[in-house]
């Protein structure tokens, strides 16, 4: 191919490209996937309704306008184990700035009596809430355990942290972000 | 099928996608070193100090980023929480270590660059079957025949549209022969990735907007497409051919010059075979 002709091509190209950037240019708001709920970094977090061990019942809706961090747990899973002492120091530093956590026990898969030790082991004050059919772990589409999700005070989720332990550095500026 | 992929390799699983596709380009890379005049070793340890850099550097700039976290929690710095990361950072710290460590040993920019090309390419593979496994770069809504379900919707697949576009990059690179002209794969991997980048972005479900309704993504990539076009018809000539040590050669001006002066000029180099089989003969004497 003749360079005049080479050129001709790429100039082709390029102009072609820029037809496509403003032909494909997002005029329906298709891209904000804040609408739906799903769990996913930029959707809507999936409702919660759940009862801690005591009966008290928590809706995750209900708490709009706090930062929520949602973190589902099992008692036999060794690094949710190893990180909920971070969990709880970090809780207990930000729940007066509007922080509210909510530990999501997967009883479906878990020994219910194991909880209440564990509880006592480590001190936990936050709200732990008890998913015994699974209904939470389904519409969280759980696969691996811990799962923490950080959403924020809209109720959209900021970021998705699979596997653990999460570090402290990691809790600090993830609900830094949330806070906002 | 994808149901099955999806739940063995979820997050943080996603992560042997990304290793394996760069065990891979490695070994790839490795293999057609020669092809570019690069030392495969050279080329090996190269990858690995950019890696190095990459996941360093990324901590680094992201604690920098938060520095009060890291303050509060020191030990945070080694922790394996892959989330604590600057991509950009991560990605500016393994170019500067890379050419750093391309300049020590010598390596030509766009010779090694050329020998990267198939690392990259498999790497881009990794990525994609990484993207379609934890769910990420998801498409929009969509109601066609081949449309997943994800995220709560149908949507465009994008994440395959993204392997499919990085295998025919991948397969090209493979089967494509070698080019003369330092810089041309590179310069031709970036051209494609970006085109192909353009075209897929148009069908992503979570694109950043700018200026109302353009997708920065696909802006970059046309940025990048056009740089990659410039750089392959006006650079290339310019850079210079990769040397290769053979021996000087007479340039003999054959197409000047007569029969009669073509003899005389050729003669000289007849004789000299004859009397470098004499010398031999002597030397097995």
């Amino acid at each position: 191919m003749q360079p005049i002709q080479r050129r001709a091509v790429y100039a082709i190209l390029l102009l072609a490209g820029l037809v496509w950037i403003f032909l494909s240019a997002d005029k329906t708001g298709a891209s904000t996937a804040g609408r739906i709920p799903a769990p996913q970094k930029g959707f809507l977090a999936p409702e919660i309704s759940l009862s801690t061990p005591k009966g008290e019942k928590y809706t995750l809706s209900e708490l709009k306008g706090k930062a929520v961090l949602v973190n589902l747990w099992a008692t036999w899973c060794p690094p949710c184990r190893a990180e909920m002492p971070t969990i709880e120091k970090i809780y207990g530093e930000y729940k007066d700035k509007g922080l509210v956590v909510l530990g999501i026990n997967t009883t479906s898969q878990d020994s219910p009596l194991d909880i209440a030790p564990f509880l006592t082991q480590y001190g936990i004050t936050f709200p732990i809430l008890l998913d015994e059919v699974g209904s939470v772990a389904h519409r969280y589409d759980l696969r691996s355990l811990p799962s923490s999700y950080f959403i924020k005070r809209d109720g959209t989720i900021n970021d998705v942290v699979i596997g653990g332990p999460m570090s402290e550095a990691l809790l600090r500026t993830q609900i830094e972000e949330i806070l906002k | 099928m994808l149901a099955i992929f999806r739940n063995l390799l979820a997050p943080p699983r996603d992560l042997i996608l990304i290793v394996a596709a760069a065990w891979f380009g490695l070994s790839l890379a490795e293999k057609r070193a020669a092809r570019y005049h690069v030392d495969a070793e050279v080329l090996n340890n190269l990858i690995f100090t950019g890696l190095l850099a990459y996941i360093i550097g990324g901590r680094l700039f992201y604690a920098a980023e938060h520095i009060s976290a890291f303050a509060q929690s020191p030990l945070s710095l080694i922790s394996l929480n892959i989330t604590l990361s600057d991509s950009w950072g991560a990605l500016a710290a393994a170019i500067i270590t890379g050419l750093a460590y391309a300049q020590r040993k010598g390596l030509s920019l766009w010779s090694a660059l050329d020998a990267l090309t198939l690392f990259f390419a498999a790497l881009a593979v990794g990525l994609g079957f990484s993207h379609l496994a934890s769910g990420a770069a998801f498409g929009q809504e969509a109601s066609l025949p081949w449309a997943i379900n994800l995220w709560g919707a149908m949507r465009h697949p994008t994440q395959i549209y993204e392997i499919i576009a990085s295998f025919l990059t991948l397969g090209l690179f493979w089967f494509r022969k070698a080019d003369s002209k330092p810089g041309s794969d590179f310069l031709l991997f970036a051209a494609l990735t970006a085109a192909s980048r353009l075209i897929i972005e148009a069908f992503r479900g979570d694109s950043t907007l700018i200026f109302g309704d353009l997708r920065v993504a696909q802006l970059v990539a046309w940025g990048i497409l056009a740089i990659a076009l410039l750089a392959l018809e006006f650079l290339r000539p310019k850079i210079a051919p990769i040397i290769v040590n053979e021996p000087e050669e007479e340039i003999l001006p054959i197409k000047t010059e007569s029969k009669k002066a073509k003899s005389s000029v050729t003669k000289p180099k007849r004789n000299n075979l004859k009397t470098k089989k004499k010398s031999t003969k002597t030397s097995k004497a």
